[in-house]
C-alpha cells in the first residue's frame, strides 16, 4: 500500500492503469472524461489530488475508435487540472511516446513508398539554372554552398536525370538544404518534389493534388519538441516513458524524463522461450536499432548481424528489395529480429523477408512497441516472421484476436508499477535499467 | 526580387475550414500558401510546408470542426510550431471559434480551465499574435501575454437586421442572463426594444422555468447570442416567445457548433431562421436545415489580417463589417 499517491488513468489503455494500480495496491482515481457532443474534451477529476503526487498514464495510441490527438488533449488537459487542482507534483506517464518518431521513409497507406515519378512536375516549372525560391536577393546561386562544390555537377550526379527522381528519404527540420551547406545536396533536393515523405490514408487524392513551390524543397514538420513543450506547458513535472525511439527527446524536455527500458522483458522472453537461443543471431532490422540490438547481443553473449538500407537512388523496380543487404551470417539459423516500434510493419516484415531468403530457419521479432496501423497485421500474417513478441505499452487485446498464437505480450505493468513507486519514494530507479 | 518582397502575408489553412480560408485569400487577393495537413495511419498529424515562409508575416487559419476539435487544435499547434522553426517573423493564429472558449473557469472543485490550457499552448507552440471572433467571454483574452484580436460579428448582424427587418417591428432578446451586454448593444445601435429571458434554476443542473422580462407582442423577436450548440436554449426560448405573443421569432449566432441532434432539434422548433456566421464549418447542415442562414464573416476577418500586416488599427472593425 503505497499513501499520498495518485494514480489518474488516460482513456487510451484502461488495462495497464488497472494493472499498474493493482500492482501498487491502491484504487484509479475516479474521474470523468468522455467528450462533449461539440468535441470538446471534458473532464472531471472527482477524487481530491490537493497535495498529491499524481500520475497520470496515457499511452501515445488512437486505436479501437478512440483518436491519438484526442488521446493527447486529454492528457494536457488532466495534468493542468491537477496543477490546479493543487497537486503535489504531476507525472505524466506514457509508455508510448507520442509523436516520437516521424517516419522517415516516404511511404503511403500500403506501407510501401507512395511513389510518382517526378518526370512532369519535378521538371515543368525547375531547371538547374532556376534560382531557389527562398529569399536571396542578389546572392549569387552557389554562394550558399559552404564547400563550395557545383551544385550542377553535384545534382547532376543524381538519377533525376534519367527521369526516375530522387527517392532518398532524407530527414529534414528545415527546408534550406541550399544554405545548410552540411546537408549533402546531391540527395534529391529537387527531385522530391512529385514524391511525398507523407501518406494520407483518408483522402488519398488530397495528396495527389499537393505540389510543393518549384524550386523549394518541402519538408515535414517534426512535432517531438512541440509535444515536449506542451506537456510541460500543461504542467508535468516528471515524465515517465519506455524505449523512446530517439533518446535525445529526452533532452526537448526542462522537466525530468525516466526512459524505462524493455530491454530485460525482451531478454528474457529470449532466455526461457527461444529454445537453443545461444545459436540464435540477433538482427537489428535497421542501422538506427544496431546499437540497440548489440546491446542485447553483447549482454547474452550471441551474436549479431545487420541489416543496412541502402539509401542510394536507385532503380524504382528493384527498389523494394534490392536496397536492403544483410551484414551478417544467417543461414541455418534462428533470427531474432529486436526493434523499438512497429507501425506498418514494413521494416520488419522485409527484413524477415530478406532473412528467409539468407536462409534463416525461424524468425522472431520482438519489438517494445507494436502499434500495427493501417494493414501491419495482415501485412505480418504474410510475411515469413513465425513469432512477433511485444509489450502491452500499447493495448494489444485486438492485435492479439486477429494474430493469435502468432503475438506474444509480455506485460510492461511491473516495470511501470515499480517505476512509480519509486519516483515517489525518492528511491534510484537506474536498477530497473539493469536488471537482467 | 527586391527587399519589399520579403514580409508578405503568407495564408496557411488548416484542414477544418479550408472554404473560409479560400475566401479570406480571395479577398486578399492571394493564394493560400502551399502547405499539407495528413494524418499518418498511426494517426499522428504531420504537416508538410511547400514554400518558404522564412521572415514572412504567416496567418494561420484554423476553425474548430465539430467533433474534431482536438485534431484541429493539435494540427495548429504543429502548423504554428513548424513556422517558427522555419523563421517565419511573426505567427497569427486565426482562429474564428477558439476551443474550450466555454471552460474558462474552475466551477467545481478540479475542473479543468481548458480555455487557458490552450492559450498556453498557443504561445508555447510560438503564436506571436492571435486573431479571434466573439470570444465567451472577453476575459480569455488575459490567458494570452500576447495580443489577442477579438472581432465582433455585431456590425454584421447589423447589417443583415437593416437589410431584412424594418427596426420598429423588432425586439431584440438576450436567451440568459449572461449574453444581457451583446444583446443590448444590438438593440442600442438598432435603436429597438429589448427583452430578457430569466432561466429560473430550482436546483443545479435542472433548468427550470423560463421567464420573459419584457414586451414581445405582435413583434418580431430577434434572439442573439455567441453560440448555438446543441440549440436547446434557442428552441425553448424561441417556445416561450411565441407563447407571449411574438410575431415570429429568429436567431442570429456568431458561431453555429450545432452538434448532436441540434438539426433536428431545429426543425422541429418554432424559430423562423437561426443565422449563424461561417466561422464554424458547417458541412451539409445547411442543406438539412432549411432554417439556416449563413452570414459570411470572411471580409472581416480578412480585413482584420490586412490590417493587422500593414499595422494599422483594427478597432474601425469593431463598429463597421466590410462589404
Amino acid at each position: 500500500m503505497v499513501r499520498n499517491i495518485v494514480v489518474l488513468g488516460g482513456n487510451s489503455h484502461p488495462a495497464l492503469v488497472e494493472s499498474v494500480c493493482n500492482i501498487l495496491g491502491l484504487p484509479a482515481c475516479n474521474r470523468i472524461l468522455t467528450k462533449f457532443s461539440s468535441g470538446e474534451s471534458r473532464c472531471e477529476i472527482q477524487d481530491s489530488v490537493r497535495g498529491k503526487d499524481v500520475y497520470i498514464i496515457q499511452t501515445g495510441f488512437g486505436g479501437n475508435g478512440s483518436k491519438l490527438n484526442d488521446h493527447f488533449m486529454d492528457l494536457c488537459i488532466m495534468i493542468s487540472a491537477c496543477k490546479t487542482g493543487s497537486a503535489r507534483r504531476v507525472t505524466a506517464v506514457l509508455p508510448l511516446f507520442p509523436y516520437s518518431r516521424q517516419p522517415d521513409l516516404p511511404y503511403k497507406k500500403a506501407g510501401a513508398p507512395l511513389f510518382k515519378t517526378g518526370s512532369e512536375n519535378g521538371k515543368k516549372d525547375y531547371t538547374f539554372d532556376s534560382v531557389p525560391a527562398t529569399p536571396a536577393p542578389g546572392v549569387p546561386r552557389s554562394a550558399g554552398l559552404v564547400n563550395g562544390a557545383d551544385i550542377t555537377s553535384r545534382l547532376a550526379k543524381t538519377s533525376l536525370t534519367n527521369g526516375t527522381g530522387s527517392v532518398s528519404p532524407v530527414k529534414q527540420t528545415n527546408g534550406d538544404a541550399y544554405f545548410g551547406g552540411n546537408q549533402p545536396v546531391a540527395n534529391g533536393v529537387h527531385g522530391r518534389v512529385g514524391s511525398y515523405t507523407t501518406h494520407d490514408y483518408e483522402n488519398v487524392s488530397h495528396v495527389g493534388a499537393f505540389e510543393a513551390k518549384p524550386g523549394y524543397k518541402q519538408w515535414v514538420a517534426q512535432a517531438g519538441t512541440l509535444v515536449a513543450n506542451l506537456l510541460t506547458c500543461a504542467g508535468a513535472d516528471h515524465v515517465i516513458t519506455m524505449d523512446l525511439h530517439d533518446p535525445q527527446v529526452q533532452g526537448f524536455f526542462d522537466v525530468p524524463v525516466d526512459n524505462l527500458y524493455g530491454r530485460p522483458l525482451l531478454k528474457r522472453y529470449i532466455q526461457t522461450l527461444i529454445p537453443n537461443y545461444k545459436d540464435a543471431v540477433i538482427i537489428s532490422p535497421d542501422a538506427g536499432g544496431a546499437k540497440r540490438a548489440t546491446a542485447i547481443a553483447d549482454s547474452m553473449g550471441i551474436e549479431f548481424a545487420l541489416i543496412h538500407k541502402e539509401r542510394r537512388p536507385t532503380k524504382i523496380t528493384d527498389r523494394q528489395n534490392a536496397s536492403m543487404m544483410l551484414v551478417g551470417n544467417v543461414t541455418d539459423r534462428v533470427c531474432i529480429l529486436i526493434d523499438d516500434l512497429a507501425d506498418t510493419g514494413n521494416t520488419i516484415t522485409r527484413a524477415a523477408k530478406l532473412l528467409k531468403k539468407e536462409g534463416a530457419t525461424k524468425i522472431y521479432a520482438l519489438l517494445t512497441h507494436g502499434v500495427f496501423s493501417g494493414d501491419a497485421i495482415n501485412r505480418i500474417k504474410a510475411s515469413a516472421i513465425d513469432k512477433l513478441v511485444v509489450t502491452n505499452s500499447v493495448p494489444q487485446d485486438e492485435h492479439k484476436a486477429l494474430l493469435g498464437p502468432k503475438l506474444d505480450v509480455l506485460d510492461i505493468s511491473p516495470i511501470f508499477g515499480e517505476a512509480i513507486r519509486r519516483v515517489h519514494h525518492g528511491e534510484s530507479i537506474s536498477v530497473l535499467f539493469n536488471h537482467d | 526580387m527586391s527587399a519589399e518582397m520579403a514580409n508578405e502575408i503568407k495564408l496557411i489553412s488548416g484542414r477544418s475550414h479550408p472554404e473560409l480560408s479560400d475566401k479570406i485569400a480571395k479577398r486578399l487577393g492571394i493564394e493560400v500558401a502551399r502547405t499539407i495537413s495528413l494524418n499518418y495511419s498511426n494517426q499522428e498529424t504531420s504537416f508538410t510546408v511547400g514554400e518558404s515562409v522564412r521572415d514572412e508575416d504567416v496567418f494561420i487559419v484554423q476553425s474548430t470542426a465539430t467533433g474534431d476539435v482536438n485534431e484541429g487544435l493539435m494540427e495548429l499547434l504543429i502548423m504554428i510550431s513548424a513556422c517558427r522553426t522555419a523563421s517565419a517573423r511573426r505567427i497569427t493564429a486565426v482562429i474564428p471559434n477558439f476551443p474550450y472558449a466555454r471552460q474558462d473557469k474552475k466551477d467545481k472543485s478540479r475542473a479543468p480551465i481548458s480555455a487557458r490550457l490552450v492559450a498556453n499552448m498557443m504561445q508555447t507552440a510560438g503564436a506571436n499574435h492571435i486573431v479571434t471572433v466573439d470570444l465567451h467571454a472577453s476575459q480569455i483574452q488575459g490567458f494570452f501575454s500576447v495580443p489577442v484580436d477579438n472581432l465582433y460579428a455585431e456590425p454584421s448582424f447589423l447589417r443583415y437586421i437593416r437589410e431584412n427587418f424594418s427596426t420598429e417591428d423588432c425586439v431584440i432578446v438576450s436567451p440568459d442572463a449572461g449574453g444581457a451586454k451583446r444583446a443590448t448593444s444590438i438593440a442600442d445601435h438598432l435603436n429597438t426594444a429589448f427583452a430578457l429571458i430569466h432561466k429560473e434554476r430550482p436546483r443545479p443542473n435542472v433548468v427550470g422555468r423560463m421567464v420573459l422580462v419584457g414586451n414581445v407582442e405582435d413583434k418580431v423577436a430577434i434572439l442573439v447570442d455567441d453560440m448555438a450548440d446543441t440549440c436547446g436554449t434557442l428552441v425553448k426560448a424561441a417556445a416561450v416567445l411565441k407563447e407571449n405573443g411574438a410575431k415570429s421569432v429568429l436567431a442570429l449566432v456568431t458561431h453555429g457548433i450545432l452538434s448532436g441532434n441540434a438539426i433536428e432539434t431545429l426543425n422541429g422548433s418554432v424559430l423562423s431562421a437561426l443565422v449563424v456566421t461561417n466561422t464554424v464549418p458547417l458541412g451539409d447542415k445547411v442543406e438539412r436545415c432549411p432554417k439556416l442562414r449563413v452570414i459570411d464573416i470572411s471580409p472581416t476577418i480578412a480585413e482584420a489580417i490586412r490590417r493587422t500586416h500593414n499595422g494599422e488599427s483594427v478597432s474601425y472593425l469593431f463598429n463597421h463589417a466590410p462589404v
